[in-house]
């Protein structure tokens, strides 16, 4: 890793990660403050009538603790989506953007290997997604101390966010292996995009009755299985190992790739 | 010892661009121009000595390093300035300089700071806001920033002024007294003139001359137009001169430089009002080059 390279980046990009804090800020601080023991029985009630809704955004299952209901409404859908645009962003700005514009250049210009900018890179994105992850964990455990002291089962949230990370990192390695791979731009950002997009929609209509429920193979976030995770089902903590063992073979197949191909620039 | 070895390489991008079996190499200390028009294939060649690029076919050489598979270790004794300026648009001039400073390993900043008084750069406005010229000096003072072996430009004075244009002449002929072997590609055939000692010219992937400066010096044929006093006396130099032409009493002909001693002797003989001398310029004989298929 080229340390020189690494605080550039971060010096570059703090006040992206800024924002996502805070628009994650506002997300999760909202549903904790949401979080009602007595509302569980009206919000149950307002999804069996809407539950085609309720199931897409993978909040289907009445949430009675604190955890559940974390779980189910902030897990299911905005701290995954957030991240993932999060991320389209940062490859963008770690790596299609300096092939495109030619400014890799400089970098490669410098006797620096190949592999350690692109190690560099791939070490700055997971970083920025860890700082996520762990600024989530620790803002949802403060809201809940503050608002609903001892309510949450703090170990198994943590659990959750391992979880979380190793799904961000998964996805993250998507992107970084389409950046590195593809030769022009529109491909290089547009292709690890799709990826994420079509399965977060694939997810969401999977989720939505039985007739599409099959769907649910189709796409990787059936790996971070949050009710599972929560429920301490082994099966699930297989599938968080699964995420991580897949995010590294990606990342380090897309460092090889980054070796060897061309740059015109 | 050759410095750099470019042996055979092509590099096929189909619809004929691209290089094709291209050879040169570069001795130390000698600096080579690289000439040729839009789209020859001169960044195509560069972008494969930086090892940007695999060379579909042949190899580069660099200190006896291959080009691609041992780049970074070439990098540590070369200055590249590329072609096309592209920037970390969000920093200052400033900041790029010490961050590829940096990046190099750069220790002695001496040679920054007078880099940009020489080139009068002020650094501290963000790169996105610079004109054409100022990132061009910011591009100069990060190739030369080190003290290198080889240095390898791509079109290094593009949006210069000139004035700044002379200084960058200045910067090379100092390089070149230290023994610094250095290719530059330029459009400027002024400034081959002054810093080559060798041209290349490519053309449609092809290397089309590779010449020294003196060779291609001692193939300008100069134009003599003499006026003479008695018209007789250019029919009688005609016999001798038959490429001559005669219009009234002017008699013109081009001649290479072997063969000027002899006519000048020849013409003493005679009177004359008044005679003319038109040096061919480096550029007249590269357009050639450059031209269409109509020169050839």
């Amino acid at each position: 890793m080229n340390k020189t390279l690494f605080l550039k980046e971060f010096k570059s990009n703090y006040k992206i990660i800024l924002i996502f804090m805070a628009v994650l800020t506002m997300y999760s601080s909202m549903i904790v403050a949401m979080f009602d023991p007595k509302l569980g029985e009206s919000l149950k009630m307002m999804e069996q009538s809407m539950s085609d809704l309720f199931n897409a955004f993978g909040m289907g299952n009445s949430a009675t603790t604190l955890i559940e209901f974390v779980g189910n409404y902030l897990y299911g859908f905005i701290v995954i989506v957030f991240p993932m645009v999060f991320i389209i962003l940062m490859v963008n700005r770690l790596i299609s953007r300096y092939i495109d514009k030619g400014s890799l250049a400089y970098l490669l210009a410098t006797p620096n290997k190949r592999s350690r900018i692109s190690i560099t890179q791939g070490i700055f994105l997971a970083f920025a997604l860890l700082l996520l992850v762990i600024y989530i964990s620790v803002l949802v455990i403060l809201v809940s101390q503050i608002l609903f002291p001892n309510d949450l089962d703090v170990s198994s949230f943590l659990l959750l966010n391992i979880g979380l990370y190793g799904l961000l990192l998964f996805l993250s390695s998507i992107c970084f292996l389409s950046a590195c791979f593809f030769q022009e731009a529109r491909f290089s950002t547009g292709v690890g995009a799709g990826i994420l997009i079509a399965s977060v929609l694939l997810q969401m209509v999977s989720q939505v009755g039985d007739k599409f429920e099959f769907l649910k193979y189709a796409t990787p976030l059936t790996l971070f299985d949050v009710n599972g995770i929560l429920a301490s089902h082994q099966e699930a903590f297989v599938k968080v190992g699964v995420l991580y063992i897949v995010a590294i073979i990606l990342y380090f197949i897309a460092i090889k790739l980054f070796k060897r191909r061309d740059f015109s620039i | 010892m050759s410095v750099i070895e470019v042996k055979n390489i092509t590099k096929d991008y189909g619809n004929n661009k691209g290089v094709f079996n291209v050879n040169f190499s570069m001795d130390k200390g000698e600096v080579v121009g690289y000439l040729g028009p839009n789209g020859a294939g001169k960044t195509t060649t560069i972008r494969q000595m930086m090892g940007f690029i695999k060379s579909d076919q042949g190899e580069i050489n660099i200190f006896d390093l291959n080009s691609f598979e041992e780049a970074s270790s070439i990098q540590s004794r070369l200055g590249y300035l590329p072609g096309e300026c592209a920037f970390m648009d969000e920093m200052s001039g400033n900041e790029f300089i010490q961050f590829i400073a940096d990046m190099k390993e750069v220790k002695d900043k001496t040679k920054i700071q007078s880099l940009k008084e020489r080139f009068e750069l002020d650094g501290r406005g963000k790169i996105r806001k610079m004109s054409k010229g100022m990132k061009q000096k910011v591009a100069i003072v990060c190739a030369f920033m080190q003290d290198c072996d080889v240095y390898i430009l791509d079109e290094p004075t593009s949006g210069l002024d000139p004035l700044m244009q002379n200084r960058f002449i200045d910067l090379v002929l100092e390089e070149k007294k230290k023994g610094k072997t250095i290719l530059m590609s330029s459009h400027l055939f002024e400034e081959i003139e002054k810093c080559c000692d060798r041209a290349i010219i490519i053309k449609e992937g092809k290397i089309v001359c590779d010449r020294s400066m003196d060779e291609l010096t001692k193939q300008k044929r100069k134009t003599f137009t003499i006026t003479f006093k008695n018209k007789k006396d250019i029919e009688q130099l005609s016999v001798k001169f038959k490429t001559g032409t005669i219009e009234a009493k002017n008699f013109t002909i081009s001649l290479y430089s072997d063969a000027i001693d002899t006519f000048i002797k020849e013409i003493s003989k005679y009177e004359i009002l008044d005679m003319n001398v038109q040096v061919p310029t480096l550029e007249d004989m590269f357009m050639h080059f450059y031209g269409g298929d109509n020169h050839e």
